[in-house]
């Protein structure tokens, strides 16, 4: 069948039903940019719990209901906010409580030896992990929320439902932990690459 | 150190103060080598946990296309059907900016002028692209607008004709999309698949099998005079 290139007169559709084909359209637009978010979403749920396969279902669980959400979304710009309140509820309500009834806590990152490992580079990667892990959930979501995805006080108030003055006691409690137990760990790795005690 | 003088320095390096209580506490950092050298800890840290999450485990390339596999789909079909479908249907007025998908008239000159004088929007979608996953976001694309003109309460009818390389998609062997389809066809009474009885002839003659399709497809028998029908009808023409 042939296609022709015709200059005949075409009434657009988007003068007939715009409400709906710009509903269509958005949807369209906005789907793609919740699976844009995946990495990011990904990275934090990781921070969060220290488990790949759970940090995997909780953002498939985001995405899926992100996209089943799009309409109630109302500010478009907010969509990395609307949709990481998504995931800290969803960690909250089912993957945070299902660990606290099993009684596990957050175990400090035992990555793979390789030998980049023995790099300073890596022994700091660890070392920041092993730091986080030692934090409570909220100091941890808190943290990790400013620091890692760069959200505000206000948008991280909005994600967990705080008020702003808590996220900023909590923020900065968290970073004193931190910093704390930063310190703490460089005494022993400093210890631990420079034994040159005489026997 | 106060517990207020921590919050500002948090506050600081959160970018969170307003210009003039950024501007006293640099001059109160000046004054305060303790206070500048808290500022720049906390820095460090922020960099420091950046680092520490840049590439958890599983988010490696290999791991995370396997995982992703849906929403990637998903993600890339936004931008082929945005640009492609949306695109030659919302900007009719250039049809052939569009490799993939062609919208003629009647007599094949662009979009239907028919559904200007009928209330109900009907739809004639060819399918000759072997690829499923087109197939896949197809579906997808039609699914939504299936739902948003029932929420509007606006008549529509969507056929979806598969032929030659399409035939695929409604194969009972090949169809990735088989449930989907049974689901969106018991859904939707407006929305209708279509195989091509000439396809399935040749398919069959040429490799020697017999050819299933799947049971919510109704067949015709020439897609080619199918679509050309409902094109003098006055239906939207969309190729994929």
């Amino acid at each position: 069948m042939e296609y022709p290139t015709g200059k005949g007169v075409y009434p657009a559709m988007s003068e007939q039903k715009p409400s709906i084909l710009s509903k269509f359209s958005r949807n369209r637009r906005l789907r793609q940019e919740v699976c844009d978010q995946r990495d990011r979403l990904f990275r934090l749920a990781w921070s969060w719990c220290h488990d790949q396969h759970l940090a995997e279902d909780l953002v498939q669980e985001t995405l899926a209901r992100g996209l089943q959400k799009l309409d109630t979304l109302r500010e478009e710009s907010r969509l990395g906010v609307w949709l990481t309140r998504i995931m800290a509820n969803l960690y909250r309500d089912q993957f945070r409580k299902t660990r606290e009834e099993t009684g596990l806590e957050i175990d400090p990152v035992e990555d793979e030896e390789t030998p980049e490992r023995e790099t300073d580079r890596s022994q700091l990667v660890q070392r920041t992990r092993d730091a986080i892990a030692a934090l409570n959930d909220d100091q941890r979501q808190i943290v990790t929320l400013v620091d890692l995805s760069g959200f505000s006080y206000a948008d991280a108030a909005q994600i967990l439902d705080v008020p702003v003055g808590t996220v900023m006691s909590r923020l900065s409690r968290a970073r004193i932990k931190l910093r704390e137990h930063l310190e703490r760990s460089q005494h022993v790795t400093q210890h631990k690459v420079v034994p040159l005690r005489k026997q | 150190m106060r517990h207020n003088d921590e919050l500002d320095i948090n506050a600081y390096v959160d970018g969170e103060l307003t210009p003039e209580e950024r501007l006293e506490f640099l001059e109160a950092m000046r004054d305060n080598p303790e206070l500048s050298r808290e500022a720049c800890e906390l820095t460090n840290l922020k960099s420091q946990l950046q680092l520490a999450y840049a590439n958890p485990p599983g988010l490696s390339a290999g791991a995370t296309a396997r995982k992703r596999s849906p929403w990637g789909a998903i993600a890339a079909g936004t931008v082929l059907l945005t640009t492609g479908l949306l695109g030659g249907w919302v900007l009719g007025t250039a049809p052939n900016h569009s490799e993939r998908f062609v919208m003629l008239d009647a007599e094949g000159r662009g979009q239907a002028p028919a559904t200007a004088e009928s209330p109900e929007t009907r739809i004639v979608v060819h399918l000759t692209n072997p690829n499923q996953a087109v197939a896949g976001e197809l579906l997808d694309d039609v699914e939504h607008m299936l739902r948003a003109y029932q929420r509007d309460g606006q008549p529509l009818r969507v056929e979806i004709v598969s032929h030659g390389d399409g035939l695929d998609l409604l194969r009972t062997r090949l169809s990735e999309h088989q449930e989907r389809i049974g689901k969106l066809s018991q859904a939707f009474g407006n929305l209708t698949f279509v195989a091509c009885k000439n396809t399935i002839d040749r398919v069959e003659v040429s490799q020697g099998i017999e050819v299933n399709i799947i049971p919510e497809a109704q067949i015709t028998g020439s897609g080619v005079n199918h679509v050309a029908k409902r094109q003098k009808e006055g239906w939207s023409y969309i190729r994929v």
